[in-house]
């Protein structure tokens, strides 16, 4: 009694197998976290200028491993580090790293790279922030921005280095974050600095970005740089392994090889001139060589993870 | 082969069924008449185990089986037609394979099994349309081969023709007295057309309000209905009450509404009676001077004539008294029959039928 | 209006050139989601009988409690899967964050209430009499169901063809589960979401046609199965 639905259905759930066959046999080389995969938690802002598909690449042809990511908010990435979700945490936001390493979730923090905010808004520039220094075309937003409608500032909102940055900056201008967030020029946008600048173009607003997604996005948008290479936009990058105490099926060997990798003087040399033939200029800054400028040890950019 | 013993079957403290007692032959079809919502229906799904009693027993040749609704044992040896007509969403092949599927049968017999039953019931050619596009004559017959193709020892079918047209009802019931006749299967059945009853049925019996009130052979219930209620439900009009005034050459003189009316059954005078008589046992005659030898001759006037096909009733009123007359259609186009007109009916004193303890008692 | 022109002409240049990025992860789509929508099968159908045929105290409840269900939005189930999946969560051990496999788990999670509740509406609307007649043939437990089954086939389909369409076209677990890693987890729908965030509106159009075009690819085949 093999009717012609039971045939049909037979047929379905074949074919389902058959694909379900092909995932394993797909996935065979990835189970959770073994010593085959490292899997990064990192910010949006390293992953939008595909330096991360460089980088990963040159280490897995060196080594035999598949390196992954997710690039979401600081905050995000750093959550994901003290669930043990991630074997290591490439993230910018020094404050929020000092607690991460001090609460044991993460060890030997090695910088490797840096790059500047830029406060970037609509040419009309409403605010006449262009040629202010960072916390005076901060002040200038708020003010004018009181008066004017067609000032406003969107706000990654997200917990993220970015985001983290933004607060910090109102905090150094004497501003109470609170009254800031309730403002009515200020939009708070909940997402990544790719969709922030998408966000800001559409509002013809002002937001604060890091300069390697600007760079990536600059030619689609009509936004334009006003405010840039002021010491409170500087961008510091460092990556941190997860602590195998607090989580015990971390990647361990291979955490502690990317972070010697992204150290290393080649790799630096590659952070150095990423970017400039596309663009002009190199979207990040090594971070060896500049330890003095950026406000770090030298230990923090050279010493081997062991 | 079966015995149903004092069933009785409550639904959220109603009670539908109050006490039901039988004994039904092997190979005999037995016909449960009576007006729809007595517990026909119910009955019929207790004796089929799709309901369980509240209290009773079924003896299925001997051993009882109420209790044991999901025993296939019994399940498999009856087999049940719906008045509502059952058609499953697929082949009419397949709609009369189901029984036989269930019972492991190889695909060869089956295939053979129910190719004949489809010749039986005259759907030959029909087996791969789908059952839902039938008409409700066809779906029923194919019901009826479901469950016949399985070879049961008991038929029960719950008022199978109810929602068939005359041809249907027709093959219906020739298939029924078909399978009675060769494959000596027990019948249980309910209608409420006891014309059926009578076509079919060997024993009938009555049910009103949850019990049977009575059983017989179809005469038995036509000639001699035991109550008023079975009387009215037969059919039988001119029920009328009375008291009996005196005894005279062996016979009761009743007297109802003033009229006088002569029976031969003896009653003491002084006792109250209900009594019937078959419109059809009452003869209307226009020239009051007919001779005949019937012994009850009423003067009267036409009241109202009212037309059933070939054969009409006719109101005759009597001072008070109303009795109804069968009298052909041609009579009354012949006779110019109106309201209006004096007329005469007779009737036998054996037509009048007394029922027996009656007329003063609150019903049941 | 010109982006969506622009999107079709994205679409079909994708599909012509074979671009193995979008190969990838359209394969993976389809892979997640007939493994979900497998399993859901497995487990709804069962369940639905069960809830179906058996009188039980709370079985209304438990009815309206299935069908409530059916507007669970994706990122909560995305949320509890990933409370339950994370290492430091009661699965952790099965390593199945950020992998195709939790990615499964959750989709399964998200389609099985609609699965059951649909399945029990199709039982449901089955007319008593053919239950009676089921019944009165003498079916065995066994038989009973899958008559049922059988009978009520046409709505079961299509019970399996809305969790397909919830499964395919789902983000919110997508993402939170799976990370949208790409050439690991990234699918379709979070494809399309990254594409989107990134302002490349043409593209993420194309990404969408394409599975609006699979999904209906795979509707007409299951449909042709439904109808024989």
């Amino acid at each position: 009694m093999i009717s012609k639905s039971a045939i049909g259905i037979i047929t379905l759930v074949l074919g389902a197998m058959l694909f379900c066959g092909a995932v394993s046999a797909a996935e065979s080389g990835l189970p959770e976290h073994s010593a085959d995969r490292l899997l990064i938690g990192t910010t949006t802002s390293l992953d939008a200028t595909k330096l991360l598909d460089l980088l990963t690449e040159k280490f897995e042809t060196e080594n035999n491993v598949d390196v992954q990511w997710v690039a979401v908010g600081t905050g995000q990435a750093l959550e994901y580090g003290r669930n043990c979700d991630v074997d290591i945490v490439m993230v910018h936001d020094r404050v929020a790293e000092d607690a991460f390493i001090d609460g044991g979730y993460g060890l030997d923090r090695r910088i490797f790279g840096y790059n500047y905010f830029l406060l970037v808004g609509p040419e009309s520039d409403p605010a006449q922030v262009s040629g202010l220094n960072a916390t005076a075309a901060f002040a200038a937003i708020d003010t004018i921005g009181a008066d004017d409608e067609t000032v406003i500032f969107v706000s990654r909102g997200d917990n993220s280095g970015t985001h983290s940055r933004e607060k910090l900056l109102w905090k150094n201008g004497g501003y109470d974050y609170a009254a800031i967030n309730i403002s009515p020029w200020y939009r708070e946008a909940g997402a990544g600095m790719g969709q922030t600048l998408t966000m800001a173009e559409e509002l013809q607003a002002y937001t604060l970005s890091d300069s390697s997604t600007w760079g990536a996005y600059e030619s689609d948008l009509t936004l334009v740089p006003l405010v840039e290479n002021d010491d409170a936009f500087l961008n510091i990058y460092a990556v941190i392994r997860i602590n195998p105490d607090t989580c015990q099926d971390v990647n361990t060997e291979m955490a502690k090889k990317w972070e010697n990798f992204m150290i290393s003087p080649e790799v630096q040399d590659i952070i150095a001139t990423y970017g400039i033939e596309e663009k002009g200029t190199a979207y990040f800054n090594p971070a060896l060589g500049n330890e003095e400028f950026i406000g770090v040890t030298i230990d923090e950019t050279t010493d081997p993870v062991v | 082969m079966i015995e149903i013993q004092d069933i009785r079957k409550e639904f959220d403290g109603k009670e539908v069924l109050s006490g039901v007692t039988q004994t039904i032959r092997k190979g005999e079809i037995f016909a449960i008449i009576g007006p729809s919502g007595q517990g026909k229906t119910t009955l019929l799904r207790i004796l089929n185990l799709l309901e369980i009693p509240t209290s009773g027993t079924i003896l299925f040749e001997g051993t009882p089986i109420q209790a044991s609704p999901d025993s296939n044992l019994f399940r498999r040896r009856m087999g049940m037609v719906f008045q509502s007509t059952v058609a499953f969403r697929d082949t009419v092949f397949n709609n009369i394979a189901l029984g036989l599927r269930y019972r492991g049968h190889s695909k060869k017999e089956i295939h053979e099994l129910v190719m004949k039953k489809l010749d039986e019931i005259g759907l030959s050619g029909y087996e791969n349309r789908r059952a839902l596009t039938l008409s409700g004559g066809e779906k029923q017959r194919v019901s009826l081969a479901r469950v016949m193709v399985t070879g049961p020892d008991l038929l029960i079918l719950d008022e199978p023709t109810a929602n068939l047209d005359p041809v249907s009802t027709n093959v219906i019931e020739d298939l029924i007295r078909h399978y009675n006749r060769e494959f000596g299967t027990t019948v249980i059945m309910s209608t409420h057309d006891l014309i059926q009853g009578q076509r079919l049925a060997d024993r009938v019996a009555v049910m009103m309000e949850g019990r049977f009130i009575q059983s017989g052979t179809i005469f038995d219930v036509f000639l001699h209905p035991s109550s008023k209620k079975v009387a009215s439900f037969i059919g039988i009009g001119n029920i009328i009450t009375g008291r009996v005034v005196r005894n005279e050459d062996g016979m009761s003189v009743i007297s109802v509404k003033g009229v006088e009316i002569y029976s031969i059954d003896t009653i003491p005078p002084g006792t109250p009676v209900t009594l019937a008589i078959r419109p059809e046992e009452i003869t209307l005659h226009i020239v009051p001077e007919e001779k005949t030898s019937a012994r009850n001759v009423i003067a009267g006037t036409i009241e109202s004539v009212r037309l059933f096909g070939i054969i009409s009733l006719i109101s005759v009123m009597s001072g008070d008294l109303k009795l109804s007359v069968q009298v052909t259609w041609q009579s009354i186009r012949e006779l110019d029959l109106k309201p209006g007109i004096p007329v005469t009916i007779s009737f036998k004193a054996p037509s009048v039928h007394i029922m027996p303890g009656e007329s003063t008692h609150a019903c049941y | 209006m010109n982006d969506l022109l622009t999107g079709i002409e994205t679409a079909f240049l994708l599909i012509q050139t074979a671009d193995p990025e979008v190969i990838d992860i359209t394969i993976r789509t389809l892979q997640i989601t007939f493994s979900s929508v497998l399993i859901s099968v497995m487990v709804a159908i069962p369940l639905g009988a069960a809830i179906s045929f058996r009188e039980f105290r709370g079985k209304k409840t438990a009815i309206s409690i299935i069908q409530t269900l059916y507007a669970l939005p994706t990122v909560v189930v995305g949320l509890l899967c990933f409370m339950l999946l994370s290492r430091s969560g009661p699965l952790g051990d099965l390593g199945w964050m950020f992998t195709p496999n939790g990615m499964i788990f959750g989709q399964t999670i998200l389609i099985i209430p609609i699965m059951t509740g649909l399945t029990i509406s199709a039982l449901q609307a089955i007319d008593p009499i053919i239950t009676d007649t089921i019944r009165s043939l003498g079916a065995s437990r066994f038989q009973f169901l899958k008559s049922h089954l059988r009978e009520a086939r046409f709505a079961i389909m299509a019970a399996i063809i809305v969790g397909f369409s919830r499964a395919i076209s789902e983000v919110g677990t997508a993402i939170m589960i799976g990370g949208n890693i790409k050439g690991h987890t990234r699918v379709l729908t979070t494809a399309i979401s990254l594409q989107t965030s990134m302002g490349n509106f043409n593209l993420s159009l194309a990404l969408g046609i394409i599975l609006l075009v699979i999904a209906l690819i795979i509707n007409l085949f299951m449909g042709f199965v439904q109808n024989r």
